[in-house]
């Protein structure tokens, strides 16, 4: 039964050892980069996710400081990359926000702002 | 979330459990007769009784993984889409989930897998047909990887994964069906009472013991895996719901470990005991009764099975 105790604790004992991973459909990183400020507006936002995505079920929607959309409509899925691109546009504050499906079938959302010109 | 994707999602877990045990249940029946059953019995009568026995488990498993196999479809095109379940089942949204989503695709190959199955099922007189069967029966659980968590890491790590996550599920299933069966068996040898059963008794019990090994040994091992890649650590263990379900199912797992010790080391050998005589009934009866606490424990495991699959993994909220 000793033996059987040692089999036992195994599984726990390793659980206490950290590991670097991740898992979930999270934003990782964006570009422009969240918060930061650009010079000019950019042609397309393209957004970094931590687990692959499900094109079908994945948006993105840009608005501009007066809350119109500047976006182009539909997003491009690669993997676990989105990217959209945006019409011409001036100066302010650009707010993004996602709602994505992971391909484990989970959605998760959230948003950030980047500035423009300032 | 508010109350229709609170049912929708409440239904997932329930289905989800269902469907994860019905296919574990089915292919862990054809691993039993494959592996332990078939090369001890050979051509004797009671080889026929155990595979009339694994077919009708089967069978039964079978049509409970097709149904709740449906169910999930549906509930998952409700989940994806945002929308009420009636409002979701609908040819633009099923079409999208079904031929656009890695589950979907999934889905429909384990549909095929499930129609070969049955197929194998109702013209199993053939050696090469009970293969085939197999084969199609490990395809159903092992797809189950590219339906959850594992399918989706990215990089090597999600390589590493859907492996460990494989193996794990087959594994698994090998356990929990090769219990139902082994219960099954002892029971007839029970009621048989001759010499012949006795030995069928003991020596699949034994074999079975050694298949049993390799599973444990396995799913400890891709579980181990599993858990570093979705816990990552002592802390996220501790704080989140998933990492507390997931030591609740490590304490059952390791309950189920404990009593399979039990039966390897204390009870098998007293089958040996002449046939019929009291000592030698007792130890069937414990045996019997020991598989079905197992089994108990097993399906509580897979409960939680299909709520983990559901939550958002510990690694998540660690990295924060």
């Amino acid at each position: 039964m000793r033996n059987s105790a040692i089999v036992l604790a195994i599984p726990l004992l390793v659980l206490l050892a950290t590991g670097e991973a991740s898992a979930h459909a999270f934003l990782d990183h964006a570009e422009p980069r969240v918060g930061n400020t650009v010079a000019t507006a950019p042609r397309e936002v393209t957004l970094w996710f931590t687990q692959k995505l499900e094109p079908a079920f994945s948006t993105i929607t840009v608005t501009n400081s007066a809350g119109q959309r500047v976006d182009t409509g539909k997003a491009r899925v690669s993997g676990s990359q989105m990217t959209i691109g945006l019409r011409p546009g001036g100066a302010g504050t650009y707010h993004v926000t996602w709602r994505v499906l992971s391909v484990d079938t989970h959605t998760t959302d959230g948003s950030f702002s980047f500035q423009v010109g300032k | 979330m508010d109350s229709v994707g609170n049912d929708v999602h409440n239904s997932l877990i329930v289905v989800r459990a269902v469907h994860f045990t019905a296919t574990a249940i089915l292919s862990g029946s054809l691993v039993f007769w494959t592996v332990v059953a078939e090369p001890i019995l050979r051509s004797s009568e009671a080889a026929i009784i155990v595979w009339l026995q694994t077919r009708r488990a089967a069978w039964i498993s079978l049509a409970i993984a097709a149904v709740s196999g449906g169910f999930w479809v549906l509930l998952q095109a409700a989940a994806m889409s945002g929308l009420p379940f009636g409002d979701a089942l609908t040819a633009d949204v099923m079409s999208t989930v079904v031929n656009e989503t890695q589950f979907g695709l999934v889905s429909e190959i384990r549909f095929a897998l499930a129609i070969i199955l049955a197929g194998c099922l109702a013209y199993d007189r053939l050696l090469w047909v009970r293969g085939l069967a197999l084969i199609s029966a490990l395809g159903l659980i092992a797809a189950l990887a590219w339906t959850g968590h594992a399918g989706s890491t990215v990089g090597e790590a999600g390589i590493l994964h859907l492996t460990a996550d494989v193996l794990h599920l087959i594994f698994a299933a090998t356990w929990m069906g090769g219990l139902v069966s082994l219960a099954r068996l002892l029971a007839a040898a029970r009621r048989s009472r001759t010499d012949a059963w006795a030995l069928v008794a003991l020596s699949t019990t034994q074999r079975f013991s050694t298949l049993a090994l390799i599973s444990v040994g396995s799913i400890v091992a891709t579980g181990i895996i599993n858990a570093w890649i979705l816990v990552g650590s002592l802390h996220a263990l501790i704080i989140t719901d998933y990492g507390r379900l997931l030591m609740l199912k490590v304490t059952l797992f390791a309950a189920m470990l404990m009593i399979a010790v039990a039966n390897r080391f204390w009870l098998t050998p007293r089958l040996a005991l002449p046939p019929g005589s009291e000592p030698q009934l007792k130890a069937l009866r414990q045996l019997m009764r020991n598989s079905m606490i197992e089994i108990v424990l097993g399906l509580m495991i897979f409960s939680i099975v299909g709520l983990l699959g559901m939550l958002h993994p510990a690694i998540h909220f660690e990295n924060l």
